[in-house]
C-alpha cells in the first residue's frame, strides 16, 4: 500500500526573469513500512525535496499524496493541522526547544491532538524506553549528548504515531558511534512497529541501513537500489559504487 | 558599494527596526525642550512667581535628563549586541576598528541627530500646548503665548550632544573589546544556562514573597500609632522601602520561577503550547532580567504613587478648603468684619452672615480614643485636649440633648492618628465643673474654621443649656484671641472673585483667623497642580521609556526564540496557536511588573494618602487605569512583533 505518492513534482526558486529549476519532475512511491534514505551531492535537491514532500515548502508543479490525501493546494491552516497528525520530523540540528526538559519535548506534539494525560504518559515511557532516554526525561537539552538530543528528536517524531516520518540528516552533526545508534533505534523502530520512514543523507553508511536509496541528481531521480536480502556490507558497497557514477562534474568537451 | 552607501543602507533597516527609538528619542528632546522653553519663559513668571515653578521645572528638567541619559545608553548596549555579527563580518572583510566606528557614530548621528531636530521642531511646537496645560492645572488665567529660546535651544543641544558622546564612548569601547570570533558569538553568550530549580532558589523565591508581604504590612501600620516616636517611624520606612525592594528583586530573582515551575510540575511533562511559550519562556529570562525589572517596577511604583498624590490633594482642594474654612470667607476680627461688610455692601454684593460662639474647653476623651496618645503629645504629658465647643443653637438643622455631643470637622489625617470612635463617654471640664456626656457620632462637615480647632480636632456641638454652663466658667488660658466665629457666604456665588479681591485688597487677609475658602482652593490646585504636572510628564517620560526597553528586550527574545517557532510550526502548529501563546506571554511579560508595581504604589498611597487630601479611591484608580492604558500600548505593540517574527519562522 502506498502511503507516500508523488507525481511529476516540480519546484523552482527566483522569478521568472531568473529561474532556478531545482526538482524536474520527480517521481516517487513509499509503501508503509519502508525505511527510504534520498541521496545525492550538495545542490542536488534532496532537501527541498524532503522540504516538499513534507508540506514546509509548496510544489511549483505536481501533486503529492499521504494516504491518499492530495495537499499541495491546502491551505496554511489545513497544512499545519495535516503535519499536526500525518507527520513526524528529525532534524540534523536537533530542533530541541532549549526552555523545554526532555520529556516536555517528546510531548509537545500530543498536547496538540487532546490525548489524555495517562495516555501521553504510557505513550512516553514506551517510546522513551525503546530509544533510551526514559532516564533523561527530567534534563534539559543542554544538559544531554548530541546522540541524546537526537533520540530526543526521534522520540518526538514518533509519539504521535505519525503516518510517515521525515528525517533531513539526522545523523549529520553526530559522531559515528551516536549515529550507528541511532540509526540502530531507527530501524529497529520501523521493524517493530512498522512505521514509515524518509531520511535524506549524504553519509552512505547512513544509507545502508534503509531497505531503499533513491539518488538524485540535479533535480531528477537518477536511479534506485533495492537492499532485498543482501547484507548491510553488501548494500553498502553497492551504495559507494553507485555514488562513485554519480559523482564528479560532468567531462565539458 | 562605498561606506556612505553601506551606512545609508544600515540606517534604512535601522529606521524600520527602531522606530520605537526614535519616537522615544524625539519625545524626550521634544519634552526636554519644552520644559526648558518654559524655564526660560517670561510668560511663565507669573505661574513661577507664585509657585517657585522655575526651581521646580529645572529639578524637573535635571530628572529627564537622568532618565533619558540611562535609557538611550541601555536601549544602545541592546542595539549593538544585536549588531554584532554585522560588526564581526566587517572585520572579517578588513576594516579596520576606527573604520567601523567611524561608521557606526556616522549612522548614529544622522540617526541621533535627525531625531533631535524633528525633537525640537516638536516640543516647540508642544510647548504652547504644554504651557496651556500647565496654566489650566494651577489655575492661573495667562495667555500662553511662547517666543524661541535661544538659550533653551543651546541647553537642549548640549545636553544631548553629551549623551551622544557618552553613546558613542560605550560603541568604542564595545569594538575595541571584542574580537571577530566573540563579537560572532555575542549573542548567543548572552543566552544564560538553563538549570533545574535549586533548593536555594525556591527559599529566595518564598523569600522574595514574604519581604514584599512585610512590606505592605508594615505599611498599613506606619501612621496607625504603632510606632510612637519620630525615629521608630523613619526606621519603619526604611523597613518597609528596603524589604519591599529587596522583595521585589527576589521575587523577580526566584518567586516567579518558583510559581512558573510549580504549575509545570503539576503538569507532568505535558504542556500545552500556550504554555510552551510563556511559562517555560519567562520563567528563565525574569531570572536573567531581575535587576532590570526591579528597577522599572519601583520607579513606575514611585510615578504612580507621586502621581496618585498630588492628584488626591488636587482633587480634594475644594473639599479640605470647605473643611478648613465652612463659609466663603470668615473673619476673625470684628474690626476687620466691619470693614469687610462695609466694603461688601458698598460694590452691591450680596451676602449672608453666620455668627457662632466658640469657647476653648478641656475634654477628657480617653475613653473614645483608640490610639496610643503619646504618638500625638509626645511621651509622659499625658494632657487633656483642648477642643472647640459650639452650641446647637448655632448651627441649624442639629439639635442634641443635654446629655450629648456630636463631633464635626473630622478629619481623615487626624482620625488616621487617634481613631477616635463614634460613640462613647467624654468628660468636659472647665476650672470649676465636670460634664459627663456621651458622644453620639462624627461628622465630617465643620463648622468652625480651622483657625479655631487646634491642630485639626474636631469641633463639639452641644445642647445649649451645656454651652452656656460652659461659657459662663471658662478656662482664660486656653481661649483663642476671640471667641466668635464670623462666617460669611455671598448668595451669588460668581460675585467671588470680586468679593475675594475686595479681602485681598483691605489687607484682611493678612491676619491670622482671617480665611477665604476659595483663595485656599486656588492655592491648593496651584501649588499641587504644578506638582502634578511635573509628576505628571516625568511619569509619561518614564512610562514610554520604560515601555520601551521592555519592547525592546521582547524584539531581542522574538528575535532569539524565531527558531523554536520553526520547530513549533514545523510540528504543525498554526500561526494562530502560537500567537495565542504570545499573546499569554506578553500578558505575564507586561503584566508582572506593572501589577507589582501597581501595588506597591496603592500600599504606598495608602499608608499616608490622608496627609494629601480627603478622596482615596477615585484619584488613585483614575491615575492607575490611565498608567495600565498607556502602558499596555507596548504590550500590544511586542505582540505584533512577534506575529511579523512567527509568520517570517516558517
Amino acid at each position: 500500500m502506498a502511503i507516500l505518492e508523488a507525481n511529476q513534482i516540480h519546484k523552482s526558486f527566483g522569478n521568472k526573469f531568473n529561474k532556478q529549476e531545482v526538482l524536474k519532475g520527480i517521481d516517487i512511491r513509499v509503501d508503509k513500512g519502508e525505511f527510504v534514505s534520498i541521496m545525492g551531492a550538495s545542490g542536488s535537491g534532496k532537501t527541498t525535496l524532503l522540504n516538499v514532500l513534507s508540506s514546509i515548502d509548496k510544489v511549483s508543479l505536481g501533486s503529492i499524496k499521504i494516504e491518499g490525501k492530495e495537499f499541495t493546494g491546502m491551505k496554511e491552516k489545513e497544512l499545519a493541522e495535516f503535519r499536526k497528525h500525518h507527520l513526524g520530523f528529525i532534524f540534523q540540528e536537533y530542533n530541541l526547544l532549549d526552555t523545554l526538559t526532555v520529556k516536555e519535548n517528546v510531548l509537545l506534539p500530543l498536547s496538540i491532538k487532546k490525548v489524555s494525560k495517562k495516555d501521553a504518559n504510557q505513550r512516553f515511557q514506551k517510546i522513551a524506553t525503546e530509544l533510551g532516554i526514559y532516564e533523561l526525561k527530567d534534563k534539559y537539552p543542554n544538559q544531554i549528548s548530541g546522540g541524546q538530543k537526537q533520540r530526543t528528536s526521534a522520540a518526538r517524531a514518533f509519539i504521535h504515531d505519525p503516518s510517515i516520518i521525515f528525517a533531513d540528516e539526522p545523523t549529520g552533526a553526530l559522531d559515528s558511534k551516536s549515529a550507528s545508534d541511532l540509526l540502530n533505534k531507527l530501524s529497529e523502530l520501523n521493524l517493530k512497529i512498522d512505521s514509515t520512514i524518509i531520511m535524506v543523507t549524504h553519509d552512505p553508511v547512513a544509507a545502508s541501513y534503509c531497505s531503499r536509496v533513491v539518488f538524485i541528481k540535479d533535480g531528477q531521480i537518477y536511479t534506485q537500489l533495492n537492499k532485498g536480502e543482501q547484507s548491510r556490507q553488501a548494500f553498502f558497497n553497492d551504495i559507494i559504487k553507485t555514488q562513485g557514477v554519480l559523482g564528479g562534474v560532468q567531462n565539458e568537451h | 558599494m562605498n561606506i556612505n552607501y553601506l551606512i545609508y543602507r544600515n540606517l534604512k533597516k535601522n529606521i524600520k527596526n527602531y522606530y520605537l527609538y526614535v519616537f522615544a528619542l524625539i519625545f524626550s528632546v521634544g519634552l526636554y525642550f519644552a520644559f526648558v522653553t518654559l524655564q526660560y519663559d517670561p510668560a511663565t513668571d507669573e505661574a513661577k512667581g507664585s509657585v517657585k515653578g522655575a526651581a521646580a521645572l529645572g529639578a524637573a528638567s535635571v530628572l529627564l535628563v537622568a532618565i533619558v541619559a540611562i535609557f538611550l545608553l541601555y536601549a544602545n548596549t541592546i542595539f549593538i549586541k544585536r549588531r554584532s555579527k554585522e560588526i564581526g563580518l566587517f572585520q572579517l572583510i578588513g576594516l579596520t576598528k576606527g573604520k567601523i566606528f567611524r561608521i557606526l557614530s556616522a549612522e548614529n548621528l544622522i540617526l541621533y541627530f535627525g531625531s533631535m531636530v524633528i525633537g525640537i521642531f516638536a516640543g516647540f511646537a508642544a510647548s504652547r500646548l504644554i504651557l496651556m496645560i500647565l496654566f489650566k492645572v494651577i489655575g492661573v488665567d495667562a495667555e500662553a503665548a511662547l517666543s524661541f529660546s535661544t538659550e533653551a535651544l543651546i541647553q537642549t543641544v548640549i545636553v544631548f550632544a553629551v549623551i551622544y558622546v557618552l553613546i558613542m564612548i560605550m560603541n568604542y569601547t564595545f569594538i575595541q573589546r571584542q574580537s571577530i570570533l566573540s563579537l560572532f558569538r555575542a549573542v548567543s553568550t548572552t543566552e544564560n544556562q538553563i538549570k533545574k530549580m535549586s533548593f536555594l532558589e525556591m527559599l529566595f523565591g518564598l523569600l522574595g514573597i514574604g519581604l514584599i508581604l512585610l512590606g505592605y504590612y508594615v505599611s498599613t501600620k506606619l501612621f496607625s500609632g504603632d510606632f510612637t516616636s519620630m525615629n521608630e517611624l523613619f526606621m519603619a520606612m526604611i523597613l518597609i522601602l528596603g524589604s519591599v525592594i529587596i522583595g521585589t528583586y527576589l521575587f523577580y530573582k526566584g518567586s516567579v520561577s518558583f510559581i512558573f515551575n510549580a504549575i509545570r510540575k503539576s503538569k507532568g511533562g505535558y504542556l500545552s503550547v500556550n504554555e510552551v511559550l510563556s511559562l517555560s519562556s519567562i520563567m528563565f529570562r525574569m531570572k536573567s532580567n531581575a535587576l532590570l525589572l526591579t528597577i522599572i517596577t519601583t520607579v513606575s511604583a514611585l510615578a504612580i504613587g507621586l502621581l496618585s498624590l498630588s492628584y488626591i490633594s488636587y482633587y480634594s482642594a475644594e473639599k479640605s478648603a470647605r473643611q478648613s474654612v465652612p463659609n466663603h470667607f470668615t473673619v476673625a476680627n470684628s474690626n476687620d468684619l466691619a470693614a469687610y461688610i462695609q466694603a461688601l455692601t458698598d460694590e452691591n454684593i450680596e451676602f449672608k452672615q453666620t455668627k457662632r460662639d466658640v469657647i476653648q474647653v478641656n475634654a477628657d476623651l480617653s475613653q473614645v480614643i483608640g490610639a496610643n496618645l503619646e504618638v500625638v503629645s509626645g511621651p509622659g504629658e499625658q494632657q487633656p485636649m483642648v477642643i472647640p465647643v459650639i452650641s446647637d443653637e448655632s448651627v441649624e438643622g442639629i439639635d442634641v440633648s443635654p446629655e450629648e455631643t456630636l463631633f464635626t470637622g473630622s478629619s481623615d489625617a487626624i482620625q488616621q492618628f487617634m481613631s477616635i470612635q463614634a460613640t462613647g463617654d467624654i468628660e468636659l471640664t472647665s476650672p470649676n465643673q465636670q460634664i459627663k456626656q456621651q458622644l453620639i457620632g462624627l461628622e465630617k462637615d465643620s463648622y468652625v474654621s480651622y483657625y479655631f480647632a487646634s491642630g485639626g480636632l474636631p469641633a463639639a456641638i452641644v445642647d445649649h443649656t451645656v454651652f452656656d454652663k460652659l461659657a459662663q466658667d471658662l478656662d482664660p488660658k486656653i481661649q483663642k484671641e476671640t471667641n466668635v466665629y464670623y462666617g460669611i457666604d455671598l448668595v451669588d456665588p460668581i460675585a467671588i472673585d470680586q468679593a475675594n479681591q475686595i479681602f485681598k485688597d483691605l489687607g484682611i487677609s493678612e491676619s491670622t483667623g482671617n480665611l477665604s475658602q476659595s483663595e485656599l482652593i486656588m492655592n491648593q490646585k496651584s501649588n499641587m497642580g504644578l506638582m502634578m504636572f511635573i509628576v505628571g510628564f516625568l511619569g509619561l517620560t518614564f512610562l514610554i521609556t520604560s515601555g520601551c526597553i521592555l519592547y525592546f528586550k521582547q524584539m531581542d527574545e522574538g528575535e532569539e526564540e524565531k527558531a523554536n517557532y520553526t520547530i513549533l510550526r514545523k510540528l504543525g502548529f498554526t500561526q494562530g496557536n502560537l500567537l495565542k501563546g504570545i499573546q499569554m506571554k506578553q500578558l505575564f511579560n507586561f503584566g508582572i511588573p506593572l501589577i507589582v508595581g501597581l501595588f506597591h504604589s496603592y500600599f504606598a498611597v495608602k499608608s499616608g494618602w490622608f496627609f494629601f487630601g480627603t478622596e482615596l479611591w477615585l484619584p488613585m484608580v483614575m491615575v492607575m487605569l490611565l498608567y495600565t492604558a498607556l502602558y499596555s500600548i507596548f504590550g500590544l505593540l511586542s505582540v505584533l512583533f512577534y506575529k511579523r517574527i512567527i509568520k517570517e519562522a516558517l
